[in-house]
């Protein structure tokens, strides 16, 4: 799973879970309203009817409420009556004038359950006749429900299975809305990988997010157009000096090699051919470099024997006149065992040859180079040992930290343009390999790539 | 081969006096120059040269076009020289038919020591024989030549001993030998390569077993060593 799809994954997640908080939320803050409101006494119909009642007592057929039964009826802005068993008013306290003193059963059916010429009422049932409290027109809400018994409960299932489809759908809304922005973003978010990795990218210009696509497009066009006239600027540079040096290098030589003119001469025009071989090999460098950074030359990819590409990297080395002062030897860890690797010839073969001529220029008093072939199931293994200088441990840690630019070249070295471990490294990454740096004991540099085999 | 007839191809006239000066002073008495393709086709028309050396870039016909016309009518062996280090360039040239490829800038021994080499093959000399301190041997005739006895090398033993010899002086690798007696499919023929140096060497060393001219580079390969032909 790539960053992206962890990023909407947890986006739907965390969707999904406030969705959940948001209904608990709802839930508890309507239970609790119910429970103040209980608590409070808030509903008028819950007046304390019962209460109210045993406050109205009958002395010798009279009828009399005390304080208390007043202060309530006060309070609620209440009237009261009592009706006897032929519907008449045999008690009022507070009774509008205009509301009849006399009611038929009809009357009492009615109002019973809503208005009494829209006075809100509740009923009590007493010993001595019905009880009635009404209250002002509007401060009360009697609704009447009424349901035959078989179809509570496929109600209230139905209730909650239009509650649940509802909580489904906006859940599988949300995940189709957010892979809709996933499926808009996947292309974007590609783009933007491929532009850090320097690879160039086109992205459709259309939906939404075109502005989007088109942005990265020409930043993506601007970053090519920049590295092409980098690449052509040194390709052109290169071209141009490639002329010229090569009439310097074969005059140079000419003259270093004509023994009738003073040794002097020939000694100036040595340092000529010198300092222009170093320019040549800059150049080829450069050249080299310039189109592995970016992948300018396709690579000639087949099937290797690395035992044999070592021989033929050891073997141009020998053959170009090595000095005595340096010994380099080639040895296998499994000798006999064939090993396969997929790679370029002429880079790979570039990549020791590199690392074998760093051993030589980074220890001018001679030393002695050791190049090994091992292998185990997976990695082919090369390693150019030396037992010269070595490294400070300061460059040890950054050269292994793998910045492009390090070398193994000390500020004081002149020899060098240190482009040689740059290139070895842009091999060794075109190879999907690793490179690595050891101290070797007990002084030396040791320097391992590793390169997947077949 | 200091007899052959060079023609050295290029718009830059310093160069082509450079290089004229390199085979001089090589003992190459014969160095032509044209400095264009029109030019240089003409030369070859009239003076039919041994070995070309041609740059790739020129105003007009450029050096594959040359190449492509001189390919026509001549088979003459052509070294292509270029400022252009790109690969493409390199297998056009080879596909149009160039003998090799090298690009400027060049060491002078480097030029010399690779047309020489073409020159080697192209023009193979009549009478190839190598002198050794104990033995003479006659590539013509596959026969070393030992105490006025005469040893025949086998098919394996002459393809090596020619391999060796062509780049005598230089290391030639264990993979290279066996391409040459096996052909491309060589691995694990190294042994096999073993025996036949082993008996190479018994024809013409004295001591084979303390070889002194077709000796052993540890984990590489092998050098054939020839007076003179150290480089």
């Amino acid at each position: 799973m790539n960053a992206s799809e962890r990023f909407f994954r947890r986006y739907i997640f965390s969707t999904v879970r406030i969705i959940v908080l948001f209904l608990a939320v709802n839930i508890i803050l309507v239970a609790s309203y119910f429970v103040i409101a209980y608590l409070g006494n808030m509903a008028t119909s819950k007046f304390p009817i019962e209460d109210f009642s045993d406050h109205v007592t009958v002395t010798n057929g009279e009828f009399s409420a005390d304080i208390q039964a007043k202060e309530m009826l006060n309070n609620a802005d209440a009237w009261a009556m009592i009706l006897g068993d032929d519907g008449t008013v045999v008690w009022e306290e507070n009774l509008p004038e205009e509301l009849p003193r006399h009611y038929s059963s009809m009357d009492i059916a009615m109002f019973s359950r809503w208005y009494l010429d829209d006075y809100p009422t509740n009923i009590a049932k007493r010993q001595d006749g019905l009880l009635v409290i009404g209250f002002p027109p509007g401060s009360v809400v009697n609704y009447y429900f009424s349901f035959k018994a078989q179809y509570i409960w496929p109600m209230l299932f139905g209730l909650a299975a239009v509650f649940c489809i509802n909580i489904l759908l906006m859940i599988y809304l949300f995940i189709r809305n957010a892979r809709r922005v996933e499926k808009a973003m996947v292309p974007i978010l590609r783009g933007i990988r491929h532009l850090s990795s320097g690879k160039p990218i086109h992205l459709e210009e259309t939906g939404e997010l075109a502005e989007i696509n088109a942005g990265l497009n020409k930043a993506g066009d601007y970053l090519l157009k920049k590295d092409n006239t980098r690449a052509d600027w040194i390709r052109g540079i290169s071209h141009d000096i490639r002329t010229p040096l090569s009439v310097i290098l074969g005059y140079a030589s000419e003259i270093e090699d004509t023994s009738s003119l003073p040794e002097a001469v020939r000694n100036q025009a040595g340092i000529i051919r010198k300092h222009s071989e170093r320019l040549k090999d800059l150049v080829a460098d450069l050249n080299l470099t310039t189109k592995l950074e970016y992948s300018m030359q396709p690579m000639q990819k087949q099937s290797l024997d690395p035992v044999e590409l070592a021989r033929q990297a050891v073997s141009e080395i020998l053959n170009d006149s090595l000095s005595e002062l340096y010994e380099l030897e080639l040895s296998e860890d499994n000798p006999g065992k064939s090993i396969s690797i997929v790679g370029d010839q002429a880079l790979l073969s570039r990549m020791l040859a590199n690392l074998i001529r760093n051993c030589i220029v980074h220890n001018r008093n001679g030393c002695k180079i050791q190049v090994s072939i091992g292998s185990n199931d997976t990695l082919c293994i090369f390693s150019v040992m030396d037992n010269g200088c070595g490294v400070s441990e300061a460059q040890l840690n950054a050269l292994n930290s793998d910045e492009d630019i390090s070398s193994t070249q000390k500020q004081t070295d002149e020899m060098e343009h240190g482009l040689g471990l740059k290139i070895v490294r842009q091999i060794v990454k075109a190879h999907q390999g690793t490179i690595h740096f050891f101290e070797t004991s007990p002084i030396g540099l040791n320097v391992t790539v590793k390169l997947p085999i077949k | 081969m200091n007899d052959k007839i060079i023609l050295v191809v290029d718009d830059e006239t310093e160069l082509l006096e450079m290089v004229k000066s390199i085979f001089m002073r090589a003992g190459f008495t014969q160095v032509l120059t044209a400095s264009s393709g029109e030019a240089a086709l003409k030369v070859c028309k009239e003076r039919q040269p041994d070995l070309v050396i041609l740059d790739v870039m020129m105003p007009g016909m450029d050096g594959f076009a040359t190449l492509k016309e001189l390919r026509k009518t001549s088979k003459i062996p052509v070294l292509m020289l270029t400022a252009r280090g790109e690969a493409e360039d390199k297998f056009a040239g080879f596909e149009n038919g160039a003998d090799d490829y090298l690009l400027k800038p060049f060491l002078p021994k480097e030029l010399l020591f690779r047309v020489k080499a073409i020159l080697k093959r192209a023009y193979p000399r009549k009478e190839r024989k190598v002198s050794f301190d104990t033995a003479t041997v006659d590539l013509d005739k596959a026969i070393v030549q030992r105490d006025s006895e005469s040893i025949s090398l086998t098919a394996k033993e002459f393809q090596l001993f020619e391999k060796l010899y062509e780049n005598a002086g230089r290391i030639v690798t264990t993979g290279a030998l066996c391409q040459a007696i096996c052909g491309d499919f060589w691995q694990g023929y190294e042994s096999t390569l073993a025996t036949h140096i082993r008996h190479l060497r018994e024809k013409i060393e004295e001591n084979p077993s303390k070889p002194i001219t077709l000796v052993t580079i540890k984990g590489i390969g092998y050098r054939l060593n020839i007076k003179g032909a150290q480089r």
